[in-house]
């Protein structure tokens, strides 16, 4: 072990960047509309009774990584300040979280691609994109997914690692049409054995030809046995080289990183053409192969190497016409050993059966995500006198349901497998069953809330009944009351609300993924 | 969909005991081994000296299977008598083999399917497999998963067995393999995709709602089609039933899988060990070969188990001797590793055989060098030849001094002189007239067959001598493309075929396996990327073909083969009833060229002849109009306006071709009405920029233009001689037209105001500057009429005309240049002024058509100096503003 050198780097370089992004949340809607003039993040919607941002985040300072870049929308930025700058909400120490802003509106949101595009000066070196609503699986350290990018970048000249995990299944039932189409799976192809991601179904595909999947037999001849799935989701955790990002300049044309930019960027790992063509600028040659050389001589890396001794033996005419071959190497022949970069894009494929992992991106997976962690979690009543005085004797509360603090449950009021926010009123003989109530809600007595999601400051009227509704902060249902399987939105605010409420109401239905992608 | 059953089915299921039957499909129905199989069927070759048919015999045993029934074609006396006199006739065998001839008009397995249903003779599940396979796969563990599969599901109809390879395994074939899409749990097949090496398949279609039952497939390239099947009894009836079925692989499992209304499943059998392979090509009979060397087949090896009945030795290093000590090894001749020698054969004093197969009685000369080489019975190889890579049939002499190079095919009885060097990749099969008649008995309509291939072969025998020596009995079989490619399927070119020929590396083709050479021309917007890839897929598919035929100088000597004319005459009518119905239903353009295209792959008859074709019909539909030769041409152009085009939507773009065409229907029309017409249409089309002046230049300096190879006097002759002249008029004209450039490129200057105006919008300055034009030819015209009529005596007014009209029309497009470059800028131009012109040109070919009639005597605008100062200076516009005329025509032209 060198200790000099690898002190040395430390401090020269960090390896990589996390990029955060935290869009609208459209799909979430209408739990992000503004509440009167102040937006509800996306980042900040409660999971759990966490900040949703705080779980990608604790999963990057797990794994070691100490510099996040996060990018918001502008006229989030005070929140999100205000959050990261809060001791009370942001116990991350280690890490250094620079906010940037985009100038975007809810309605009119720059795409993924260009957002990264505008960030380009700022980001020097490998990055990790993440999302602020990938809620990752215990079992699924981050540093399995950057182990992976470091090996297989300096083994075989990998551009970039994805990460996908397996979808649960709904239950049909427990489905509510009204609130969108429930999240779909992308249909993907990769090679299970070496972990590359080699074909991801676009939208654009899909306009193409909906009858087939098309792609091209090379792929198929570089990998001979591959899975198509459609079981996997996309978790927007893209761990990839800084080169990456001049390619991504070139390719203004594409808005979403997701389902433009991932899907061409398998290519060129099996098209000759696409590899001449962007071969060098994703993977120019270097002379720093002190990494490379350690793994070649590695008896443990067998899965690459065989991929690599494969690949030599069916393409060796393939391998002799390599646009780097042209170029005056500054290395010696072991280089050349190595072979021309594999531009591979490498896959964590995250199974189901170990462990659940899901984004928060629409309302049908934030109530699941809820879910899950409810499922974790035990309440008992608290000890402290001072926080047990909120709760009263009579109140019923079952073991699966979470409490925020500083939250009064009145007398005979019962909680079922919900998550209720801090600050909360809870009137008496209110029913509050499967539910996610954000801070501040009040429910009045005798209330009925079943499978419902309420944004922060709703008040709900005595006696009123929802089923299955999904409210605006700071909705107001008027006692007596009943809705089912509605998005409840206050129409009434200051003229310049209600015209972005209605927009956003629109646009929420209809918005496909791409809305949901674009604003993250 | 409840499964449909009849009782004596369930029967069948219930009965364990039942005889396991298995049906041979003996016969090749392609010619990859010729001219080995020259005189007997393909199952009857040796490998590893034992025929192919006692190796399927033997692996067949080895699975248990009870009956046999064998389906041969050719050759079926052969394969009788091979049959009764192999081991497996005698009673203690166990095994029943039952040979059944089928009809001469079996082409496919397919059709051997159906003959086995009419047949009857399967009366439970059985194993189809082919006459030529090495196998020691356990089919009976195949069977019993298939019949419990049966149990709980009546629409698996079939379990496919196949081994887990890699995608570049050697005896996985590299011209036609097929790619599987797996059910990873239950190996259900879900979809099967047929590849081929060459042209290299660009892309592979699954069709999308397979993933809603089975979220999570594999895709297998790596799998080898052992050609080893499971088959339940209506599999015979599904191919009865389905009369198109041709090939078992790309027809009925591709058929079945993607059938809506069948509902059948089909299973695959993954063979983890145990080998299993066919031979299906010279390519693979090598690999197979070296496999059976290996002890892969074990325990089917040459030393335990031989089919032949043979008994051999394994030495160390692979090698296998016959047992009976009646070989003859001379003390100084080498044998190298994975080599296998038979009974009575003599290897004589430094000779050296390296992983080969020497037959049964064989001499290898003094000196000799084996390597790779498979020798079979009774061949005598001479002192110091050289043999590598290449398969020698029975009875061969083979001179001293003989050098067969890798991928030589020697067929039965050929005797090849001394000193003869061969060229690699060399067939040759004996010589007819020594070719006694010993199967008389066999059927007619093989010799048939095998005398037209022969003759084929007969017609290319100058300068064989040299090439196998004196004294030889040889023809040679002709190297490279043979004539009847263009109606050869693709996966039989001859490209695809190189893939699977033995000792060919094929390392000069560009396989995309390695990365698709498809995608060259495909653009980063993935719209356009599947649409083009197919596109040239499409023409690199038929690239060698084509690029033979659009060759205008071997066209015309090239245009008939016998053995096309027959197809050609179809899709000729064919395509006059399609133009027929688009002329008459008024289609568009666009849907009629949709339509030739697909008649043109259906029949697979080169580009050249639909252009003809659709020259032709446009000709021959022009309304006639006898005795007014302005209502004519007013006909004409408008007949041409609106189907031009089509000319060059069928499929490509080729503009001499397309004169060449004319031309040639034109003269073949004889001296009737439609001749004259030749003229007309040759300026219609040149109003409509279908054709260039460089064009019209080209095709009148082609040979095939000026009738060469025409029997002279002949009325076609004549015909195509004068159309010539008119060419050669036209031409003429627009030498003097260039003169006369020049000199308007001065006028031009003295009228810039017009400049500004037409330059406002392309398409109405060119419009103005036809009108403009049309008017300065009345003028022009009169002043040298006297040159057209001595010209042109068969018809006067005719000929001029056209020449006139582009006059008029062509300058309206062109931009003007330094008079010098005027002429050459023409062609760099050329594109860009066709596609502006699409649109700019018929307004101006409607008035300069309508306005040459008015003219008494039209006549060639020599000395029209006032016209070309007007289009001049209108065509400054276009030039300058011509990225925009030509977006809007491109619109227009899609619109349209």
């Amino acid at each position: 072990m060198d200790f000099d050198e690898s002190s040395a780097t430390k401090i020269v370089t960090r390896e990589f960047l996390a990029v955060v992004l935290a869009g609208f949340g459209n799909e979430l809607g209408p739990l992000t509309n503004n509440h009167g003039d102040d937006p509800c993040l996306k980042a900040l919607l409660p999971i759990a009774n966490k900040p949703m941002l705080e779980y990608p985040l604790r999963w990057l300072e797990q794994s070691g990584i100490t510099d996040v870049l996060l990018i918001c929308p502008t006229s989030h930025r005070a929140a999100m300040t205000n959050y990261i700058q809060s001791d009370a909400s942001a116990p991350f120490p280690s890490l250094s979280i620079d906010v940037q802003t985009v100038e975007e509106s809810q309605d009119m949101a720059p795409g993924t691609s260009s957002i990264l595009r505008q960030f380009a000066s700022r980001i020097k070196s490998d990055f990790i994109l993440l999302p602020c609503d990938f809620v990752p699986p215990p079992t699924l350290p981050l540093s399995q997914v950057l182990n992976k990018f470091r090996t297989e970048v300096t083994y075989d000249g990998a551009i970039a690692t994805t990460c996908f995990f397996e979808a649960s299944k709904h239950d049909k039932g427990t489905l509510t049409e009204d609130w969108g189409l429930p999240p779909s799976n992308n249909t993907i192809i990769f090679d299970e054995r070496s972990g590359t991601l080699l074909y991801v179904d676009s939208p654009d595909d899909v306009d193409n030809n909906n009858q087939e999947f098309e792609f091209r037999m090379s792929l198929l001849s570089q990998y001979p046995r591959t899975k198509l799935s459609a079981k996997f989701r996309d978790s927007h955790v893209y761990v990839c080289r800084r080169t990456v990002l001049d390619v991504l300049s070139q390719k203004s044309q594409y808005e979403s990183i997701k389902e433009e930019f991932i899907p061409w960027l398998c290519k060129p790992q099996y098209q000759r053409t696409r590899r001449e063509k962007y071969g060098n600028i994703l993977s120019p040659a270097t002379n720093n192969l002190s990494q490379a050389l350690a793994l070649k001589h590695s008896t443990l890396h067998l899965p690459a190497r065989k991929q690599h001794l494969r690949r030599s033996a069916a393409g060796s005419e393939a391998d002799d016409d390599h646009p780097r071959s042209t170029m005056p190497s500054p290395v010696d022949d072991d280089d050349e050993d190595a072979g021309e970069p594999s531009l591979r894009v490498g896959l964590v494929a995250h199974r189901a059966s170990s462990g659940f992992a899901s984004r928060a991106n629409n309302l049908h997976t934030y109530l699941e995500l809820n879910r899950f962690f409810l499922g974790q979690a035990s309440y008992a009543l608290p000890t402290d006198p001072e926080r047990r005085a909120f709760i009263d004797q009579k109140a019923q509360i079952s073991s699966d349901s979470m409490i925020g603090h500083s939250t009064r449950v009145e007398e005979r009021a019962s909680i079922k497998r919900s998550v209720i926010g801090a600050h909360c009123v809870i009137g008496k003989m209110a029913k509050v069953v499967g539910c996610v109530l954000l801070d501040h809600c009040v429910v009045a007595d005798g209330a009925k809330l079943d499978g419902c999601i309420l944004g922060a400051y709703t008040k709900v009227g005595g006696k009123a009944e929802l089923s299955r509704c999904v409210t605006q902060p700071g909705y107001e249902v008027a006692p007596g009351e009943t809705a089912r399987n509605e998005k409840l939105e206050t129409s009434d605010w200051t003229a310049q609300d209600t015209s972005e409420d209605q927009d956003t109401d629109e646009s929420s239905e209809e918005a496909s993924d791409d809305s949901s992608e674009s604003s993250e | 969909m409840p499964p449909k059953s009849s009782s004596g089915k369930d029967k069948d299921l219930a009965e364990e005991d039942e005889v396991l039957q298995a049906v041979i499909l003996a016969d090749s129905f392609n010619k990859r081994f010729k001219p080995l199989t020259v005189g007997k069927p393909r199952c009857l070759l040796p490998i590893c000296n034992a025929t192919l048919l006692d190796w399927t015999f033997e692996s067949l045993a080895l699975a248990g299977v009870q009956e046999i029934f064998v389906i041969c074609r050719s050759y079926a006396d052969q394969v009788k008598a091979a049959i009764r006199d192999s081991k497996w006739s005698k009673p203690s065998s166990g095994l029943k083999i039952v040979p059944i001839v089928t009809a001469k008009e079996t082409f496919s397995p397919g059709d051997a399917m159906r003959d086995i249903y009419t047949h009857g003779i399967i009366t439970s599940d059985f194993v189809l497999v082919t006459g030529d396979l090495v196998s020691n796969v356990r089919i009976d563990e195949v069977v019993r998963a298939h019949k419990e599969r049966r149990r709980t599901n009546k629409d698996a109809i079939m379990t496919m067995v196949v081994k887990e390879a890699g995608a570049a395994h050697r005896t996985r074939s590299r011209g036609e393999s097929g790619v599987f899409v797996l059910d990873p749990d239950t190996s259900e097949c879900l979809h099967y995709e047929p590849t081929i090496g060459y042209p290299a398949t660009p892309s592979i279609k699954i069709p999308r709602e397979i993933l809603e039952e089975h979220p999570e497939v594999e895709i297998r390239n790596d799998l080898i089609d052992c050609s080893i099947d499971v088959c339940s009894v209506e599999v015979p009836s599904l191919f009865q039933d389905n009369f198109d079925y041709g090939d078992i692989r790309r027809d009925f499992v591709y058929g079945v899988l993607t059938s809506d209304l069948l509902m059948k499943n089909i299973y695959c059998y993954v063979a983890k060990d145990g080998y299993a392979a066919r031979v299906a090509d010279t390519r693979s009979y090598d690999a197979v070969s070296k496999d059976i060397l290996a002890r892969w087949t074990f325990p089917l090896v040459p030393d335990d188990n031989h089919p032949g009945g043979h008994s051999y030795e394994h030495l160390r290093g692979n090698k296998y001797i016959a047992k009976d000590n009646s070989v003859v090894l001379s003390r100084t001749c080498k044998v190298g590793n994975n080599t296998l020698i038979g009974a009575h054969t003599t290897i004589e004093a430094n000779a050296s055989v390296q992983s080969s197969v020497v037959g049964q009685r064989c001499t290898i000369g003094p000196g000799a060098v084996l390597r790779d080489a498979y020798i079979f019975d009774d061949t005598h190889v001479g002192a110091g030849c050289v043999v590598e890579g290449s398969i020698v049939g029975t009875h061969v002499r083979l001179g001293s001094g003989c050098r067969v190079p890798r991928g030589c095919l020697i067929a039965d009885g050929v005797v090849i002189g001394e000193g003869a060097k061969l060229r690699k990749f060399e067939r040759v099969s004996k010589k007819r007239e020594a070719q006694e008649d010993e199967d008389e008995d066999a059927d007619d309509e093989d010799e048939e067959e095998e005398d037209s291939d022969l003759e084929e072969v007969e017609a290319h025998q100058e300068g064989v001598e040299q090439i196998v020596g004196k004294g030889s009995n040889a023809l040679v079989w002709p190297q490279g493309l043979p004539d009847e490619e263009e109606e050869v399927e693709e996966r039989e070119s001859h490209n695809n075929q190189r893939l699977m020929r033995i000792g060919d590396d094929a390392s000069d083709l560009e396989l995309s396996d390695e990365g698709s050479t498809t995608d060259d021309d495909f653009s980063d917007t993935d719209t356009s990327y599947s649409m083009r890839s197919r596109a040239s897929s499409m023409t690199s598919a038929s690239g060698p073909s084509f690029s033979l035929n659009l060759d205008p100088s071997t066209s015309a000597s090239a245009i008939h083969s016998l053995s096309s004319a027959a197809a050609e005459t179809e899709f000729r009518s064919e395509v006059a009833q399609s133009l027929e119905r688009a002329f008459a239903e008024g289609h568009s353009v666009e849907n009629a060229a949709v339509e030739l295209k697909t008649l043109r792959m259906a029949s697979n008859v080169p580009l050249r002849r639909v252009r003809e074709a659709v020259v032709g019909a446009i000709v021959d539909r022009v309304p006639l109009v006898p005795d007014d030769p302005a209502a004519q041409r007013a006909e004409i152009a408008r007949f041409v306006r609106r189907w031009g085009q089509l000319i060059d939507k069928i499929g490509g773009v080729d503009a001499v071709e397309t004169v060449e065409a004319l031309q040639y229907h034109c003269a073949g029309a004889g001296a009737g009405a439609r001749q004259p017409l030749f003229a007309q249409v040759l300026a219609a089309l040149y109003q409509q920029d279908l054709v260039e002046e460089e064009d019209i230049r080209a095709w009148h300096r082609s040979a095939a233009a000026r009738g060469q190879g025409l029997k002279p006097g002949s009325p076609l002759a004549e015909g195509v001689k004068r159309c010539w002249a008119v060419g050669a008029k036209m031409i003429e004209q627009f030498d003097a037209e260039s003169e006369e450039e020049s000199e308007e490129e001065e006028s031009d200057e003295e009228a810039p105001k017009a400049k500004a105006p037409a330059a406002v919008s392309a398409p109405s300055s060119a419009k103005a500057a036809a009108e403009e034009d049309s008017e300065s030819e009345e003028d022009s015209d009169e002043d040298s009429d006297d040159d057209s009529e001595e010209s042109a005596p068969a018809k006067p007014a005719p000929a001029p005309a056209p020449a006139a009209a582009p006059a008029a029309a062509k300058p309206a497009t062109q931009p003007p240049k330094a008079p010098a470059q005027a002429a050459d800028s023409e062609s760099e131009e050329e594109t860009e002024s066709e596609e502006a012109s699409d649109e700019d040109a018929s307004p101006a070919a409607k008035t300069a058509s309508a306005a040459a009639p008015a003219a008494s005597h039209p006549a060639p605008a020599k000395t029209s100096t006032p016209a070309p100062s007007t289009h001049a200076k209108a065509a400054e516009g276009p030039g300058g503003s011509s990225d925009e005329s030509e977006e809007d025509s491109e619109d227009s032209a899609a619109n349209a």
